[in-house]
């Protein structure tokens, strides 16, 4: 739409387009930005009025509801064979989920405190970044966080390593194309692509999630949306479970529907929660009941065994159920490397993490 | 939430949500599209309209980049701030310090050191900005035993000397930490929900110590009631993030230790179960070792090991360390 046009060339009733013009509205540009209710303070049009020469003037979105045209099973099994998937730097964790975590689902990691979620959220959104030189997919990612536990630091270390990774990629390699990208991926940038969101309850989480659409509208190269953690805010001061089910289940589709739309990948942590059983011992299950078990396509439990993380493929409807460990290291998620191998890498991540005895 | 008028919609959308006499605006949010469109009788574009504007509406934080936040330039809230512990060795285990950001748990068996511990730190929150302080006071809710006056007294003596570089202006440490002893659930609850807030509304206090979230769901909880109890465990531990996080501050909380049925690792572990735990946000443990040494020569003291079992900043390290008259100190051989 022009701009510059003129208001005085729209179908307005004369008295507004007098009162319009005696305001200083005189051209499209001046209604931009501008609310209902300020046109009408200042015209003195009512704000019905207003209102409806506001959406006549910039158009409002009349086509949201295009019917999709229907796919063929092939069709998706190109796409999907052709989208990439965002790796974890660990390639055990990687192989199990069939390639890295993909575009266009839901996955959820659940497990105990201290195991890793947020070090596993924080990873995918720095390596969603890589650039497609690498093999990456050169997106930005919008990180939603509910406890508190985004602590910047410790995503400068796993963006500085990750950089770091590439750039000797790059200088093993010799190749310009590499070599030319290289110039652009610095910690710095990986961090500006990270969109953050902070909400303090389930109404601001709520709302963040109904308004992420638009978001991503304006940023279209989004290519992973992460909750860290869902469970948060839904497992305290609920007495009504009927409403949290409601809210969780409509929530689910919400991601669903991004994923699908906006052919991105939604990434979830939640916790875990004590199953007591009669006449079984007690056992872990994540959180947030049955119904809420359906709401992602993939589900990797994350759990400790003894001094080793181990990372389990709960739930896949293309992989197979599978166990694989992994370790936290100062540059983020790796593979558990045996001792031979583990000199090798040294340069790559040199600050092992200490192991407690 | 305030009231539907404020939002710019259409006045047939404001007239038929003031019809369906909600209490709150946020049902607006809470119900999906079409049980909205039986609610308030609007059409399906309608509906998505006022939802949008009430989302659009909720007073929460603008969406930041990682960049900024590195660089500071968010508001207030977003920038992490770092207590100093007072010394140089649990710093650097902490990078820096306690974060303000959730619950620091300090769990630890009887006698592990875990109120000195608080004790220091309600000392280091009075410290200017520059040398790793909040520049203000602590309030200290006590639910296990009296608060400790006489050793605070002994700490503050020599805290002014530990400090370095000296404090440029005196500072009166005792006057700035406020002490609330509660007995029970309902004294606890209370003290979070309504003096808690008045005096951190003042800005005079710049952290909060709970000492300790044990004591009291440990005492008044039989085995049957423990839906009840994680119930509320989680309402309080919700009660202390949210104060956490509208005054930027940290909540340091104290836990108590208990014996772990299974066989294999470790044999103690913080109580409260798997409900408190997924709430804490930094989780630190103290421990005795049957080492001691001398220190100064004169006075022999065990030796502890202070632990950081998990944090979303830190790796798993340990720390020894030892208290004497002074406080607590991190402790390396090269002393």
């Amino acid at each position: 739409m022009q701009n510059s046009r003129e208001l005085n060339s729209f179908p307005i009733a004369p008295i507004h387009k007098t009162k319009l013009s005696g305001a200083g509205f005189l051209i499209v540009e001046d209604l931009k930005d501008i609310k209902p209710s300020e046109l009408s303070k200042e015209t003195g049009i009512d704000l019905e009025e207003s209102l409806e020469i506001i959406t006549l003037v910039l158009g409002g979105d009349g086509d949201q509801k295009a019917s999709k045209p229907t796919v063929s099973a092939l069709d998706i099994l190109h796409l999907e064979n052709a989208s990439p998937y965002i790796i974890t730097f660990s390639e055990q964790v990687d192989s199990m989920l069939g390639g890295g975590v993909p575009l266009r689902k839901v996955t959820e990691f659940c497990g105990s405190p201290g195991i890793g979620k947020t070090q596993m959220c924080m990873q995918l959104a720095v390596d969603v970044q890589i650039p497609e030189a690498f093999g990456g997919m050169g997106g930005e990612a919008v990180y939603i966080d509910t406890e508190g536990s985004f602590i910047i630091e410790r995503l400068v270390d796993i963006a500085k390593a990750t950089v770091q990774h590439c750039h000797n990629i790059a200088s093993e390699n010799q190749e310009p194309d590499m070599l030319k990208v290289m110039g652009q991926f610095t910690m710095e940038s990986v961090l500006s692509r990270i969109h953050y969101f902070r909400c303090h309850d389930y109404v601001e989480l709520l709302s963040n999630v109904h308004l992420l659409p638009k978001f991503l509208k304006e940023h279209p190269t989004v290519k992973l949306v992460v909750v860290d953690s869902v469970a948060f805010h839904f497992r305290h001061d609920f007495d009504d479970m009927s409403l949290r089910t409601r809210l969780l289940t409509s929530m689910a589709q919400s991601f669903i529907q991004l994923a699908t739309d906006s052919s991105l990948a939604v990434v979830l942590t939640n916790q875990m929660t004590t199953k007591v059983q009669q006449g079984e011992s007690s056992r872990l299950i994540p959180a947030l009941g049955e119904s809420w078990g359906h709401a992602s396509t993939i589900r990797v439990i994350l759990y400790w065994e003894g001094k080793q993380r181990w990372a389990w493929l709960y739930k896949s409807p293309s992989q197979r159920e599978a166990v694989v460990p992994y370790q936290i290291t100062t540059g983020g998620i790796r593979d558990v490397v045996s001792s031979k191998l583990e000199s090798d890498e040294e340069g790559e991540a040199p600050a092992k993490r200490q192991r407690t005895s | 939430m305030c009231s539907i008028d404020v939002l710019d919609l259409h006045p047939r959308i404001i007239a038929a949500v003031k019809k369906a006499r909600w209490k709150k605006l946020d049902n607006v949010l809470t119900l999906s599209l079409p049980d909205l469109e039986r609610a308030t009788g609007l059409s399906q574009g309608d509906v998505l309209i006022l939802k949008t504007a009430v989302a659009e509406h909720v007073p929460k934080l603008p969406g930041v980049t990682a960049l900024s936040i590195w660089r500071g330039e968010v508001p207030g809230e977003l920038q992490l701030r770092k207590l100093t512990t007072g010394c140089r060795l649990l710093d650097h285990a902490l990078r820096g310090g306690i974060i303000s950001r959730g619950i620091t748990e300090v769990a630890g068996e009887s006698a592990s050191g875990k109120t000195q511990f608080c004790l220091q730190l309600s000392l280091t929150a009075q410290l200017p900005v520059s040398q790793g302080g909040l520049h203000g006071g602590a309030a200290y809710v006590c639910t296990e035993d009296v608060f400790p006056n006489k050793r605070l007294q002994q700490m503050i003596q020599s805290f002014p000397k530990r400090v370095t570089p000296p404090l440029k202006q005196p500072v009166r440490f005792g006057d700035n930490i406020f002490i609330e002893h509660v007995s029970d659930m309902e004294g606890l609850s209370e003290c979070i929900r309504v003096k808690l807030p008045i005096l951190l509304s003042k800005g005079r206090v710049q952290l909060v110590i709970v000492d300790s979230v044990a004591a009291l769901f440990r005492c008044e909880y039989e085995m049957g009631e423990m839906v009840q109890r994680a119930k509320r465990l989680s309402s309080l531990a919700a009660q202390l993030h949210q104060l956490s996080y509208q005054y930027n501050i940290p909540v340091v909380c104290v836990n108590q230790v208990t014996a772990s049925m299974k066989n294999e690792g470790r044999k103690l572990i913080p109580a409260l179960g798997l409900t408190w735990s997924n709430q804490v946000t930094s989780r630190l443990m103290l421990s005795r070792t049957n080492q001691s040494v001398r220190v100064d020569g004169h006075t022999e003291t065990i030796v502890r090991q202070f632990e950081v079992l998990f944090a979303p900043h830190l790796p798993r390290s340990q720390v020894p360390y030892i208290i004497d008259q002074e406080g607590v100190k991190g402790w390396s051989e090269q002393f």
